[in-house]
């Protein structure tokens, strides 16, 4: 390969991965806004989404590649469902291990995130078993320059990365609808503000914030979905590292800000992606966390965030 | 008595345990010695967690730090240019800790301007990067275009770690072959842990880590220095688990990146949330807990369920693992200790905190406070304030000009003149909104003036910290009360304090005859301000559970202790009704007439503010539009506009014309 070749390679690499982050960001980025908590449980939720979805196509009887009408039937059902199983997660979560700690320190609830991350780990760890498990390969592979434009390159574009992008993009352009165009949006946006004021407003915070969770564990669960479909394989621990590269995307951001947090995602994609390649893989994590420490140190507000003044 | 009792029969149990457990042939010193050394980690977890509230989420790698220190120094192996060395144990367990305590200063600077959550965040990852450097410097190649500078160096042992670690040189002690004289080592590092942390608690450096827990703001403007505070509790936990590293790598004989990744820093954190952060006791108790559970219970629970399944014949009972489940417990551990219990087995039990303002009114209702009295003022602080300069000095003790503030296109202050006389109280009133509070912070340094110079005693304070400006002789209220909630009253005054003490680590520790005698005098001295103040009775409750009005005296008492030439009190009186008000004017009287105190109030009870001001500012969007005497400043045409209305006017013909 040329020069040029394994960088695009590498960038396109960065433009998948960085597509899920970019979800499990939203999903950080949105329930810190609403009630700033750094959620450590949601990148194993995410990792949930996986296994979960995994259970869908086994109970769909689905073992091998999807084919024509397959694809636009099953697929989509899949979709759904495994967003309403890790939605209804999320907001499980949230019910029983966050809300009785509202009115707490803030440290309570982010304590209580961790032991949550914990047992979900584990629960899969014990679920699954410690080794890698195979994902069945439903979604075709197939070599776009070569078979579709029947173009000789060294780079190597399937509909794979077709489908990550194709379900990456239209989800978060309908959370933008959802957020900026919508009642509910207008509540989560209110709420996320000033919580108080939002509830004198006649908003109902209660259930803003389970639609939060809501959505932030869909999206969660359809990256699990695609994480699994392109990589076709899962395990345990997954979860912990994406989460923490997304909440790093969500930082970089600036968190509360959704589409920064999108933007972050495939920040965080390209850069490790990259660093596999030029610097070493086995340095690409602490290169991840350098940057999130030095974010949060010198722009704690994010690259896109917005300085807000402290309240005295 | 009992309690020497109690002491005694403990220390015979500690040092008998290891005979009895051979005479019984138990063999269970290891294990216990194991033990003892993650419960002297989560004790010094606890400092950081529990006393600053530093929420650390990457303790494991000053462990790690510590025993790469012994491993790399003490090995006899040669290969790398750190190691080889094989140092006496005596010595390296020095520098582990040293070390560690000055990579908790390294991991500590980022604090100085993170909070909260995010700093746990940044504690995470260097729990992470620490791990997977060890690992990735075993091996380090650079390579560029060919030419290779550093080739297959060997800094740490890489996955394999570093094997074998030399053991401590004692003569006659059998460390090789015995497992009791690690367990004595243990325990006498662990106690002499112990032994100097109840000291650092009990001292000005304890307290001064509780009030940056409780309210960081507050703290920093009672003359706690935040910065050096956390810092020095970042790197006196670090240094504990420096020791605690290079004995675990000493006794172990070998060490690898493994034993210091994310779940050992969170096994750490839910023994001390388990017992209660903050407690000693508690934290020994959920450690200990923790490593029987952990050890003990889950191996002997899963013998039982194997048993149960082998007698009824159930399969997957015969199979069972549960040591296999331990990290699916901690996450249900931590999960329900916060849910149920968040203080923890040993914690203080406290209440969740009443909403802000709530009731307000009826609480004042509730106790009558008592008029101060010349007599109960404490002579030290007469004393003191004597010291400080005399009234009749013609230079005025603040001097403020051309003070300005702007918060993005708001003009928040706008070249503010305003100067208290010595031995003055000056009004400072407006409408919401005009900047005063503002101006409090300015001088106060919490917000840095964008122009205008502010003189104390003839010295500019513009980009002084808080702390610093304190310590230079200004305290303040706060609007709404920010008392150091879950500590008592009489440590609250003791925070004021702060800035007048100098114990330092080795002096808090050590106590040398100084050290206590400025402790005992800080203690008088507190309670003498309690009396004066009227909340004698209520030294060791704890500042949240005062009613409202009480909470406004301890706020005072605390800015009077850190001896004050100036007080800025914003709106002291809000909230009070009539009768106490009238009582805090007295009392602000008479502090100005005994001790020569100079007072900048902002009020908006007119009574107060127009009974009690020599001199008076009115500030209107964030311009000062009248300076005058409270009479001058009743019949100002600008101020009846802005502030005062026009029936306040007419109210006050009306008086006038009643007498």
């Amino acid at each position: 390969m040329e020069w040029w070749e394994v960088l695009v390679q590498q960038t396109i690499n960065g433009l998948t991965r960085g597509a899920v982050f970019a979800l499990i960001a939203l999903g950080y980025t949105m329930v810190y806004g609403i009630i700033e908590l750094i959620n450590f449980a949601h990148g194993d939720v995410f990792m949930l989404g996986l296994f979960i979805s995994l259970s869908w196509f086994t109970f769909l009887g689905v073992t091998k590649t999807l084919t024509g009408w397959q694809l636009v039937t099953i697929l989509p059902l899949v979709f759904v469902l495994t967003m309403l199983s890790t939605a209804a997660l999320n907001v499980a979560i949230d019910r029983l291990a966050y809300r009785p700690l509202r009115r707490s320190t803030r440290l309570a609830p982010l304590i209580t995130a961790i032991g949550v991350s914990f047992m979900l780990e584990n629960a899969a760890l014990l679920w699954k078993g410690p080794a890698p498990i195979a994902y069945p390969d439903v979604f075709p592979s197939v070599e776009i320059l070569r078979e579709w434009f029947g173009v000789d390159s060294a780079v190597f574009i399937t509909t794979k990365d077709l489908l990550v992008v194709g379900a990456t993009i239209p989800l978060m352009l309908a959370l933008h609808y959802f957020v900026t165009r919508t009642t509910w949006g207008k509540a989560m946006r209110a709420t996320a503000q000033d919580r108080e004021t939002a509830q004198a407003m006649g908003i109902d915070v209660e259930r803003t914030i389970l639609m939060t969770f809501f959505i932030g564990g869909a999206l969660a669960g359809a990256a699990g979905l695609i994480q699994g479909m392109y990589y076709n394989i899962g395990q345990w621990w997954m979860g912990y590292q994406a989460g923490l590269r997304a909440f790093t995307a969500a930082v970089l951001g600036g968190i509360g800000n959704m589409p920064g947090a999108a933007l972050g995602g495939f920040f965080i994609g390209f850069l490790s992606a990259w660093s596999d390649q030029y610097i070493s893989a086995r340095w690409t994590n602490a290169i991840v966390f350098s940057i999130l420490i030095l974010v949060l140190v010198f722009r704690p507000h994010g690259l896109l965030g917005e300085r807000t003044p402290e309240k005295l | 008595m009992s309690r020497a009792l109690a002491s005694a029969a403990l220390v015979a149990g500690l040092v008998v345990y290891p005979f009895a457990d051979r005479a019984l042939g138990l063999q269970t010193v290891h294990a216990v010695s194991d033990g003892m050394i993650y419960v002297l980690l989560a004790l010094g977890l606890n400092i950081v967690v529990g006393y600053a509230g530093l929420l650390d989420l990457g303790y494991a790698a000053f462990f790690a730090i510590g025993a790469y220190s012994m491993g790399l120094l003490n090995s006899p192996v040669l290969g790398s240019p750190l190691y080889g060395h094989a140092w006496s144990f005596w010595l390296c367990i020095w520098l582990a800790a040293a070390v560690s305590a000055l990579l908790g200063v390294v991991i500590g600077a980022p604090t100085l301007r993170v909070r909260g959550d995010y700093l746990a965040i940044i504690t995470l990852g260097f729990g992470e990067i620490i791990p997977v450097a060890i690992r990735n410097l075993g091996d380090i190649t650079i390579e560029i275009g060919g030419w290779r500078p550093i080739e297959r160096l060997n800094l740490t042992g890489g996955e394999n770690g570093v094997n074998p670690i030399g053991r401590p040189y004692l003569p006659g002690v059998p460390f090789e072959t015995d497992p009791v004289p690690w367990y004595f080592l243990i325990l006498v590092i662990g106690a002499a842990s112990l032994w100097a942390m109840n000291r650092l608690r009990d001292s000005r450096l304890g307290r001064a880590w509780m009030a940056i827990r409780e309210d960081e703001t507050a703290a920093d403007c009672t003359g706690v220095n935040p910065v050096s505070t956390k810092l020095l509790a970042f790197a006196l936990g670090a240094s504990f688990s420096g020791f605690a590293g290079s004995v675990y790598a000493a006794k172990l004989q070998a060490i690898t990146p493994g034993a210091f990744e994310f779940q050992v820093s969170i096994m750490l954190l839910c023994m001390v949330v388990l017992g209660g952060a903050g407690s000693l006791k508690g934290v020994i108790l959920g450690g200990m807990l923790i490593t029987l559970f952990d050890r003990v219970v889950l191996a002997e629970t899963t013998f039982f369920v194997r048993w149960v399944g082998r007698t009824t014949g159930v399969p997957a009972l015969v199979a069972a693992d549960l040591t296999l489940w331990r990290w699916l417990f901690f996450g249900l551990g931590l999960v329900l200790v916060m849910l149920l219990r968040p203080e923890g087995l040993a914690g203080r039990r406290v209440r969740p905190a009443p909403a802000a303002d709530d009731d307000a009114d009826d609480a004042t209702l509730a106790d009558g406070a008592p008029a101060p009295r010349v007599d109960a003022l404490p002579g030290w602080l007469r004393e003191r304030m004597r010291r400080g300069g005399h009234a009749s000095e013609p230079t005025p003790i603040l001097e403020v000009r051309g003070l300005t503030r702007r918060f993005g296109g708001v003009v928040a202050l706008n070249g503010v003149d305003l100067v208290i006389p010595r031995g003055a109280i000056v009004g400072l009133i407006g409408p919401n909104g005009a900047g005063k509070t503002t101006f409090f912070n300015a001088v106060t340094g919490l917000l840095r003036p964008d122009g205008g110079r502010i003189a104390f005693e003839g010295a500019s304070l513009v980009g002084l910290r808080p702390n610093a400006i304190v310590a230079r002789g200004i305290a303040r209220t706060f609007q709404s009360i920010r008392l150091f909630q879950n500590m008592t009253v009489l440590e609250n005054v003791l925070v004021g304090g702060h800035c007048r003490l100098h114990a330092t680590v080795p002096g808090a520790v050590l106590r040398p005859p100084a050290v206590v005698a400025e402790e005992a005098r800080a203690r008088t001295q507190a309670r003498e301000l309690l009396d004066f103040v009227g909340l004698g009775g209520k030294a060791d409750d704890l500042a949240r559970n005062l009613p409202y009005g009480d909470q406004r005296r301890l706020e005072i008492a605390r800015a009077l202790a850190t001896e004050p030439g100036l007080l800025l009190l914003d709106e002291p009186s809000a909230g009070m009704n009539p009768r106490e008000a009238e009582t805090l004017t007295d009392l602000i009287e008479l502090l100005r007439r005994e001790l020569g105190l100079s007072v900048l109030l902002i009020e908006h009870h007119m009574e107060v503010v127009m009974g009690i001001s020599d001199r008076i500012t009115v500030l209107d969007y964030g311009t000062r539009i009248a300076e005058g005497t409270p009479a001058e400043i009743q019949r100002h045409p600008a101020v009846i506009e802005a502030y005062l209305g026009r029936g306040y006017e007419q109210d006050l013909a009306a008086r006038d014309r009643a007498r």
